[in-house]
Order: C-alpha cells, then sequence, then structure tokens
C-alpha cells in the first residue's frame, strides 16, 4: 500500500488553489492563452510492406498507416492493418472499422496493465464515433465480394506519454495514420473472369482508403461553476478541472460527435465553444494536410528506388488466386485462428512490420543516407513456414468483368484520397492547400508504372499468361 | 605538491562530462595521501574510475565527487526538501519527496513538538523539511526542525504555486553566488522561492501572473548559460511593458 503511494502522483494543495485563481483570472499555469493548444507535430511511421505469400499469417498488413503525435508533452501513437474478413450480415457490402486502445503504464502511474480502465474505453468510444458515425471513412469501397469478404480496418492506438489531453491527441493520430494506410489492391479476373485476384505490392501500387472528411476533435475543460473553459487541458489542469466537454467537428464546420462529463454548462456556454472549435478544427486540419503534404512528397522520392533489385526470385511467385472452396476454407480458417494469431505482436514492433526468418536480408540494404531502406525484393520470398496450402488456389464467382493489365493504369488512377476541404475557414493558417494529396499520390502511382522494365518483367508477364 | 604531472591529468576531467568507464585520476603517483571519493567514483586498484556519468567536481584539497542530472531523487543526509503529505499515522507523517520510498516526519520533530500540540496536516500540504537520516534500504527520515531543535523556515508553505524540475537544476538555483536566473528576476519582481534539492521549488508573489512567469521563466533556464539566462529574463521584462 505504501508503495502505491509512494508511486502515484501527488497534487499540493497549493497548486490547486493556485490553477483555480489564475484560471479566475484568464491565466493559465504554462503562460498559454485559454484557446490556445499546445505545440503539436505529427509524424509518420516508415512504409514496409508485406505480401501474403511472404508471411506465415493470412493477414495481409499493409504497414504503412503508422503515426505518432506529439502535443506538448502528451504522445499517441496509432497504427492501422486490415484484413479480409466475412461482412456483417445486416451490412453485406460495407467493410468494417474498429478502434482498440492500449493505456501502457509508462504513460502514465495511474494506468494499469491489462484491461482497459473507463477512461481508455471512452476515449476509444469518442474516437471510433467521430470516425464511424459520421461516415469519414467510405466503407463500401471496401467490399472485395459482396456477402462473402470485405476489408476489416483496424485502428490502435497507443498511449505512449500521458501529458494531458489525450482524446484530441489519439484522434489526430488515428486520422494522420488512417490517411498513410495502403492496403492491397484486389480485383476479379483469371481465368474464366471469376478469380479474385489479391495483388502483390510489385505488380499494383497499394490503395488508401477513401475518406471523406476529417472530424477533428477539441477538448475543453471546466472550471468553477461551469464557466470558466479552457482548451487542451494539461495534466495539472486536468487533476483540477470540475468536467469536460469533447466536440469532434470537421473543417466544414460539421459537428460529427459531442461527448461530456462532469459539471454542468449553460447553453450559452456550449455554443461560444461550439464557434471556437469551429477555428480550430480548421486550424488542426490544415495541420493534418500539411503534414500528409511533406510526407507523401517524401515518399515519393522514396519510390523512383522501388523497383525490384533482384527479380528473378519474385518470377516464381504469382499472384494469390484461390477458388470458391478455397476462400471458404480461408473464412473458416479466420474464424478458427484465435485473436493472437492475428500477429498482434508483430505490429506492435512499432511502424516497421519486419517478419523475423526475413530480418537476415534487411542488414545490407542501405539507402543513401545510411537510413536502412528495406526494399520488399531482398526478402526471402519462401520463409519457412509458408502456407502453400492456401497459397495456389483460385476462387470461382459469379460473373465480373476481368481486364488485368488494363485496369492496371484504370484503376490506380482512380484512387483517390479525399482528405480533409481545401477551404479553412477564417481560420489563422497561412497555409492553403494548394496542391490537394490525391494528386500526389497519382504522381506517385504513375512514377512506379514508369519503373524500368528488365528482361526478368518479360519472363514474368508471359508467367501469368501461361496461367490463363 | 609533489604529484603535478598526474594532477594535471585528472585536472583536465574537473568540471567536464564524464561516463562510466573512465578512469579520471591514477593513483600510481600519488603516494601517502589521502583522496575522498563520493557519489560515482569507485577505486579501482591504481586508478579512480566513474560509476555515473555526469560532470566530475573536486572540492580543494581533496574531495572528487560525480554531480549528475536526474528526475528522481536519492535522499542524502542534511538535504533540504519540498515533501507532500500523503498520509499521517499515529506517529508519523507520511511524505512523498520524490524518492523511492517515502519519508517518515516523526510528528513530534517540529520545534516545541508535543503529544498535546501534533500539527495536522491535510493529504496534500506542502512542506520544507530536512533529511536527518537516509539509507537505501529504511524509508528516510525527516524533520521540520534544524540541528539545534529550532524550526528555522521549516514545516508548511502557505499559497504560492509548485513546479517540479531536474535535481540539476535545483542545485544550479542553490548556488552559492545567486544563480543569474534569480538575481536577474529579482531586480524587476519581488517574489519568495523555496527550492528542494529533490527538484521541487515553490514560489508564490503578490499577483499570480508574476507567479507564472517567474515558474516558467525557472523551467526554461536549465540548459542557457548565465549570459542567455540574463537575455531571456530581459527579454520577458519587455514583453510586461
Amino acid at each position: 500500500m505504501e508503495q502505491r503511494l509512494a508511486n502515484t502522483w501527488q497534487m499540493t494543495v497549493n497548486e490547486r488553489k493556485f490553477i483555480e485563481m489564475a484560471l479566475a483570472a484568464d491565466l493559465r499555469v504554462d503562460d498559454r492563452g485559454p484557446f490556445d493548444y499546445r505545440p503539436c507535430t505529427i509524424t509518420f511511421g516508415r512504409h514496409v510492406f508485406l505480401s501474403p505469400p511472404f508471411h506465415s499469417s493470412l493477414i495481409y498488413l499493409c504497414a504503412g498507416g503508422s503515426s505518432e503525435v506529439q502535443l506538448g508533452e502528451t504522445r499517441v501513437m496509432s497504427y492501422v492493418t486490415s484484413q479480409l474478413v466475412q461482412p456483417y450480415r445486416d451490412r453485406p457490402n460495407e467493410g468494417t472499422l474498429s478502434i482498440f486502445t492500449e493505456f501502457s503504464p509508462m504513460a502514465d502511474p495511474a494506468f494499469e496493465a491489462g484491461r482497459p480502465g473507463e477512461f481508455a474505453i471512452e476515449l476509444g468510444r469518442i474516437v471510433d464515433r467521430g470516425l464511424r458515425e459520421s461516415g469519414a471513412v467510405d466503407m463500401e469501397s471496401l467490399c472485395v465480394v459482396v456477402g462473402k469478404l470485405v476489408w476489416s480496418i483496424r485502428v490502435d492506438l497507443h498511449i505512449l506519454d500521458n501529458g494531458g489531453n489525450l482524446i484530441d491527441a489519439a484522434n489526430i493520430a488515428a486520422l494522420a495514420s488512417l490517411l498513410t494506410f495502403r492496403r492491397p489492391e484486389c480485383t476479379l479476373g483469371g481465368d474464366d473472369n471469376h478469380e479474385l485476384i489479391i495483388h502483390d505490392i510489385e505488380d499494383r501500387e497499394p490503395l488508401p482508403l477513401i475518406i471523406h472528411h476529417l472530424p477533428v476533435a477539441v477538448t475543453f475543460a471546466v472550471f468553477g461553476e461551469g464557466n470558466i473553459m479552457v482548451i487542451d487541458p494539461s495534466y495539472k489542469e486536468e487533476s483540477v478541472m470540475g468536467g469536460r466537454m469533447t466536440i469532434t467537428m470537421n473543417s466544414n464546420g460539421d459537428i460529427c460527435a459531442v461527448q461530456k462529463a462532469g459539471i454542468g454548462i449553460s447553453s450559452s456556454v456550449i455554443i461560444r465553444c461550439l464557434e471556437i472549435c469551429a477555428v480550430k478544427a480548421a486550424e488542426i486540419t490544415s495541420k493534418i494536410n500539411h503534414a500528409m503534404e511533406s510526407f507523401n512528397d517524401g515518399r515519393s522520392i522514396q519510390y523512383p528506388n522501388f523497383h525490384p533489385v533482384d527479380v528473378a526470385i519474385q518470377d516464381n511467385l504469382p499472384d494469390v488466386i484461390m477458388d470458391k472452396k478455397q476462400i471458404e476454407n480461408l473464412i473458416g480458417h479466420l474464424a478458427a485462428l484465435p485473436l493472437d494469431a492475428l500477429d498482434r505482436n508483430s505490429n506492435k514492433s512499432g511502424a516497421v512490420v519486419v517478419g523475423t526468418n526475413t530480418r537476415a536480408k534487411f542488414e545490407n540494404n542501405q539507402a543513401r543516407d545510411g537510413v536502412p531502406f528495406y526494399s520488399p525484393s531482398n526478402w526471402d520470398p519462401y520463409p519457412r513456414k509458408l502456407c502453400s496450402r492456401l497459397a495456389r488456389s483460385s476462387l470461382k464467382l459469379s460473373g465480373l468483368p476481368e481486364d488485368v493489365e488494363e485496369d492496371k493504369v484504370n484503376t490506380t488512377q482512380s484512387v483517390t484520397v479525399e482528405c480533409g476541404l481545401e477551404h479553412t475557414k477564417g481560420a489563422s493558417s497561412s497555409r492553403a492547400l494548394e496542391t490537394p494529396s490525391e494528386y500526389t499520390t497519382v504522381e506517385a502511382t504513375s512514377q512506379y508504372i514508369k519503373a524500368p522494365k528488365t528482361l526478368k518483367d518479360a519472363v514474368k508477364i508471359q508467367n501469368r499468361k501461361m496461367r490463363k | 605538491m609533489n604529484s603535478m604531472p598526474s594532477d594535471s591529468a585528472s585536472m583536465s576531467f574537473v568540471d567536464r562530462v564524464v561516463v562510466p568507464g573512465d578512469h579520471v585520476l591514477d593513483l600510481t603517483g600519488m603516494a601517502n595521501q589521502t583522496i575522498k571519493l563520493g557519489a560515482g567514483l569507485r577505486q579501482d586498484g591504481d586508478a579512480i574510475s566513474v560509476m555515473k556519468a555526469g560532470k566530475l567536481r573536486i572540492s580543494k584539497p581533496n574531495k572528487y565527487w560525480v554531480e549528475s542530472s536526474h528526475k528522481r531523487y536519492v535522499p542524502c543526509v542534511e538535504d533540504t526538501v519540498l515533501g507532500i503529505v500523503v498520509d499521517s499515522k499515529f506517529d508519523n507523517f507520511l511524505v512523498d519527496i520524490k524518492a523511492p520510498m517515502l519519508g517518515l516526519l516523526p510528528v513530534l520533530a517540529f520545534e516545541g513538538g508535543t503529544r498535546r500540540n501534533i500539527p495536522k496536516f491535510e493529504i496534500g500540504t506542502l512542506l520544507y523539511v530536512r533529511v536527518v537520516k537516509a539509507n537505501n534500504t529504511m524509508n528516510p527520515e525527516l524533520s521540520c526542525m534544524d540541528e539545534t531543535g529550532k524550526a528555522a523556515e521549516f514545516g508548511p508553505l502557505k499559497d504560492g504555486y509548485m513546479f517540479e524540475t531536474s535535481t540539476g537544476l535545483a542545485r544550479m538555483l542553490l548556488s552559492s553566488p545567486p544563480c543569474p536566473i534569480l538575481e536577474s528576476l529579482g531586480k524587476s519582481l519581488s517574489y519568495e522561492i523555496a527550492i528542494g534539492l529533490n527538484g521541487r521549488v515553490w514560489v508564490n508573489a503578490a499577483s499570480p501572473s508574476t507567479v507564472i512567469l517567474v515558474s516558467n521563466a525557472i523551467m526554461n533556464s536549465e540548459f542557457l548559460s548565465a549570459a542567455q539566462q540574463k537575455i531571456m529574463v530581459e527579454k520577458l521584462m519587455k514583453r510586461l511593458q
């Protein structure tokens, strides 16, 4: 008991009285204005792509969607993965989105390992409501085969350091990682137009999610008798506050969700908070878009290197083609897998997801400035545990057009990321969006298509033709 | 003295950052001398080697130690620290001093303290106390009296604002020619300050804005040189006017 007391954080009577007194005089202890956010930095994880035959599990990890947000002292990391699953019965043509939170004890002595506490569940619910119920992520585009296979997107939020206002930071992290997430492309093709082909990363550029708008959460802390509000409370302010209100809004001014806890607030104060929130949401949206742009620019510079160094290894690996019977086996197999086998462990190693049996190859692969660049072509394509049984099946389905070669160019160009809106209403940010990120994505794609082909590529195409 | 060559070798390490494994003093040339080793130093046969990362300090003629800065505090006897009351028992107050274990403050360790006039501290009271016993196996023992038994400024602190810093910054604030930041702030503002060697600092002033200004200035001054600290304070003063 005594050890517990020694390890918990204590607040003095002096601090409590002082913070309340200062707020009554409109002063915040860290010298911010009442409606100022702390400095926010968004960083993205490295992109490492894993194709199905390379991975012993059947989860198609397109490990690009990871971001870390630092809001003052608060740090939150978000990680997005996807998996093919059976859709819900009442929504056979929609994918699914789920949010999971991890409150690590290293973030705050009050967090305990194991079951998520009440606040962890609340935070997950707020982020989930903002994304799902406002329709921010397009679910219908995640459908692969109606009633049988859809993509299930999973967002994991890891709290690394609790410096106050976890909700806003977690929301920004979730948005940033969803924007940079890419999943493998699946088309229907093959012998008699009834095969589902899940393409290799080298063949087809992986696709981003379709995001219609960015719901941004803005948290207000309430003090006194419900008349003093501040934005973005720090850790000490959170310990002293009487209540909290989180408004999730997009830069269009649409309210996506509202969550309120604690002492009562009058309606006039709430209206005022909504007005302030509109301005703040626009600012944060432009910040996220700005970070995305610089990240995409960096990525399109990276992509010219992204061509197979040793294509010979790739030749023997066709795209995954599955027949109906084996797709049903796949679904049964997935259902039978315990949740742990969903390789969450490999996700947790941070932004870079690497199969353990391929690690040896990476050491030799250094990019110009000594930063390791993980080119997938150097991976051992036949790890010890290859599920060839399922990697060599084909799917027969009812009529859907084939046309693999033509689709290659069309589908990639039709992919757009509609992230946020270009206009920032009366926001103080001077960084207007000149080039929406969708153009940079397409540019990167076309750069990839134009990568120099070698003789081995010709051999590969022949393989595919023989299969038909 | 006659060991100047090896002294000059160790002089090169004094006041410089050392890391564990460094040999800072060669004892072969120094016979019939006593050298006192403080924290972070160890005798390795014929040489003195460093165990903790930090700055090597010397107090003439023969005391050496390594000074480092941490977020947590290791209790030492005769240190003055700021503690927060966590619980009160029959004969002790349990006080948190940012150490691995809670400190024990006997209820009678006050000037003129008897069983009849035990002070009542609520949970969360900030106290300025002195460490009387410190052992890494036992809870450190504290006292609100100095050695002679007088109160001497120890006891509860009223009002004001407390913030936490590293132990290195707290030592810098307590250094003997007063720290430049405190001096330059004192020239234009009037404030009261209590600094604990465990990294806790308490500031009080007439208006809340002064307190906020002083506390933020101190927190930002940790890695600034003396000149930079003065410049920062001047800029803050200009902003006020």
